[in-house]
């Protein structure tokens, strides 16, 4: 009777064991896929996003393997995923149409990419993946940072394999209390390699990806003077001239570009990346635009949007800028904001229209079309004008971008009756009257006063020469790799 | 269904007894007051962020918070063990010290529902501190954002199921000592190398290099063992969740497969629980 229950007891074990066996391999195979679909998200954004069509080696020269996998997973996906009608957003920038798991993943069509992930279908490729990844060949999961030159032959200091119990997230907080105090010592030389342990230990740290590429491109280069072209340096990997100033921000760009891997889903990290960087660092404006669309896929605050707005202005898109500002005072009536920069750009429009008309009359051969188009300028500058006045501020005063803007008209239809000296007297005053046009009006009367034959100031002069200098470096072509 | 009624009854007597006399324990109350003041307290932690960093804005704000949840998951995590250690080790050992287990198994009580009432009364005790801790982690949250944390609700779910495990096979020991000491040990070296678990898997992949016999029974002893020992690091989920998306896949299918993983291991470390108990001299 004694060993009958044993026996019972036994098997009863056993079965429970085994299920638990069951149950484990389950769990395992969903942890192993959960890791595989969050990799499919952010390799698929990246592909899409990304110029980097090859990631390169690792620090052991491994080559990592994230593209070649993600190639294999977009093969098999093709075949078993319906056909789509493809819009005029779904090619790439080489016109090529977006693959269907690439499209997916941009429509965040979660659902749909976890059954591929954990199913059949992808097994051999989750397969690989997990193969990649104990050997730490991918980059776009929580296994390496891959932040360029910057921590080269500096060490982590934290030893990853020593920390288990899911206790990482909080040494990461009391590593950024550190990257903190280093800052506020100055100490920036210490700061950098914490500020990569922080995000090893906790990828997901959002908030330490953006302030540290704050600390990276703003406060760090906040004292530096910019390096002149001939002490810069070329940059392969950035595929520019870069001084010791300026390669800064694209430590900053390469911080944040880890943090999306990671990241891909948050807003937050491609805000920074168009706006911060690439927008007010670099005045890049179509990568701004890029990244700031990029932003307003995904859940984001109100100003997203606007801040891409502004940008598509700067990089002329007045168009798209006119109508995502009327968008967005469709979906919040009585914005003042949009209100004025839909007039704004209505104006710009009209300036844009008015130059190409300009520029139409100055090519053409044929006397009676030159005099058409002039005639479409001229039209199109007096439309454009009346937009500015339109444009009032508070007080009832004509906006000052909209006073410049029309000074800037007045001007170039001085300089068109050759009367030079009047038109840069009406630049030196729309400049200084207007923040906006403070460049454009600057460059117009160097412009004019080289085209008068008139002295230019000092200042002119050297901006000249800086003009010729970083005109002269950037037809350099690129230095022969030493075989 | 009247003999079911009577044994459960039985059972949940017993198990209502355990929970009162758990909860007088000193050392029971001196893990939760700890628990309570380092999550009160991280809401504190924060001044030394907010002192140094200037001109962040938002971002400090996240910061913050963020560091309230770490604090709130790892004091949870450590303080929440503990106590589901301290009690599983102790509710049988201490009646076998003080003899009170004489008295009631000659009342009409099998060591069956006797030991069930044991293990679910130290349940019960668990569930309630970790209700303690999580609801003071919602509240401080709640105080931060503004908005209810229902995520967080999740994580001290699975955190739960993970205490489940550990709890069971602590249990299970408990039922072979006379002292609460063995037992605790251990529990922590349960749930140590219940979170070691994974390495026998890199044990697996790495024997066999040599393609001597010796290193690959090791390997094929290690694969054994990582298939059949819980792996608690299945449960590490819990710190992710309340980072992740209100609408994740993954997460939603992982939840109930993890409910069913810890009640399965729960279930085992029971059974061996009363395998030791029903041969125990007493």
């Amino acid at each position: 009777m004694k060993n009958k229950a044993h026996i019972v007891l036994a098997a009863l074990l056993i079965v429970v064991l085994g299920l638990g066996v069951l149950q484990g391999n389950r769990v395992r195979h969903l942890r192993e896929s959960t890791l595989f679909y969050r990799w499919i998200l952010a390799e698929a954004t990246q592909a899409r996003v990304f110029d980097d069509a090859d990631l390169g080696t690792d620090a052991q020269g491994k080559k990592i393997m994230d593209r070649e996998l993600l190639g294999a997973v977009v093969e098999t996906t093709e075949k078993l995923l319906p056909d789509v009608a493809l819009g005029a957003e779904d090619y790439d920038k080489d016109g090529h149409p977006l693959k269907k798991l690439i499209l997916l993943a941009r429509d965040q069509q979660d659902r749909a990419i976890w059954e591929l992930a954990s199913g059949n279908a992808l097994a051999q490729e989750r397969k690989d993946f997990l193969a990649y990844l104990r050997e730490k060949r991918l980059t776009s999961v929580a296994s390496e940072v891959r932040t360029g030159d910057m921590y080269t032959d500096q060490g982590v200091g934290v030893s990853l394999s020593n920390i288990f119990f899911g206790f990482r997230m909080l040494a990461a907080n009391f590593v950024w209390l550190q990257v903190d105090k280093y800052w506020h010592e100055g100490a920036v030389h210490r700061m950098l390699p914490l500020m990569k342990t922080c995000v090893t230990l906790d990828p997901h740290f959002v908030d330490a990806y953006q302030i540290g590429a704050w600390h990276l491109a703003y406060n760090i280069t906040a004292h530096m003077l910019d390096t002149p072209e001939h002490l810069k340096e070329w940059h392969p990997k950035y595929k520019a001239r870069l001084g010791k100033k300026e390669i800064y921000y694209y430590l900053a760009i390469d911080y944040l570009k880890d943090g999306i891997r990671k990241n891909p889903r948050n807003y937050k990290l491609y805000f920074d990346l168009g706006f911060a960087v690439y927008n007010l660092k670099l005045k890049d404006y179509a990568n701004a635009v890029k990244y700031l669309s990029e932003a307003i896929r995904y859940r984001h605050d109100k100003w997203v949007p606007r801040q891409l707005y502004i940008c598509l202005e700067l990089n002329g898109q007045y168009e798209e800028a006119l109508a995502g500002w009327q968008d967005y005072l469709k979906r919040n009536p009585g914005h003042e904001v949009a209100q004025r920069f839909i007039i704004r750009n209505r104006g710009l429009i009209k300036e844009k229209q008015a130059d190409e008309a300009w520029e139409r009359a100055q090519q053409t051969q044929d006397p009676a079309a030159a005099k058409a188009a002039k005639a479409e300028a001229e039209r199109l500058h007096n439309e454009a004008v009346d937009i500015w006045q339109s444009m009032t501020g508070g007080s009832g005063d004509i906006d000052p971008f909209a006073s410049g803007r029309i000074m800037r008209i007045k001007a170039l239809r001085l300089i068109e009756e050759e009367r030079y000296l009047e038109a840069i007297a009406i630049l030196e005053n729309a400049r200084w009257k207007s923040n906006a046009l403070f460049d454009e009006a600057s460059r117009m009367i160097m412009e004019t006063k080289l085209k008068a034959g008139l002295p230019l100031s000092v200042s002119e002069k050297k901006a000249v020469l800086r003009r010729e200098e970083a005109e002269r470096y950037r037809n350099l072509p690129p230095p022969q790799t030493e075989s | 269904m009247t003999a079911i009624l009577g044994f459960l009854r039985g059972s949940w007597t017993i198990s209502v007894y355990t929970w009162r006399e758990g909860m007088r324990k000193k050392t029971l109350i001196g893990f939760l007051i700890l628990s309570i003041l380092v999550i009160f307290g991280s809401s504190f932690m924060t001044a030394f962020l907010a002192q140094t960093t200037v001109g962040a804005g938002e971002e400090e704000i996240n910061i913050e918070t963020k560091l309230i949840k770490d604090i709130c998951v790892t004091a949870i995590s450590i303080f929440g063990v503990l106590i589901a250690i301290f009690i599983s080790a102790s509710v049988v050992p201490t009646e076998v010290e003080n003899k009170v287990v004489y008295t009631v198994l000659s009342k009409p009580v099998s060591r069956f529902q006797y030991l069930l009432g044991k293990f679910v009364g130290a349940q019960l005790i668990i569930i309630i501190n970790l209700a303690l801790m999580g609801g003071l982690f919602f509240v401080a949250l709640y105080a931060k954002e503004r908005i209810m944390p229902t995520l967080l609700l999740w994580a001290v779910l699975l955190t739960y199921f993970e205490f489940l495990v550990v709890s069971a096979f602590t249990f299970a020991v408990s039922c072979t000592a006379t002292s609460a000491v063995l037992p605790t040990i251990a529990g922590l070296f349960i749930y140590i190398t219940g979170n070691l678990t994974e390495y026998l898997k890199d044990v697996y992949n790495r024997a066999g290099q040599t393609g001597q016999w010796f290193d690959e029974m090791i390997g094929q002893i290690a694969y054994g063992l990582y298939q059949i020992l819980p792996n608690l690091q299945n449960f590490s989920m819990k710190n992710q969740i309340l980072y992740l998306q209100p609408n994740d896949p993954p997460r939603d299918v992982q939840i109930p497969n993890l409910i069913a993983y810890g009640l399965v291991y729960a279930v085992a470390g029971y059974i061996i629980a009363y395998w030791v108990f029903r041969r125990k001299e007493l």
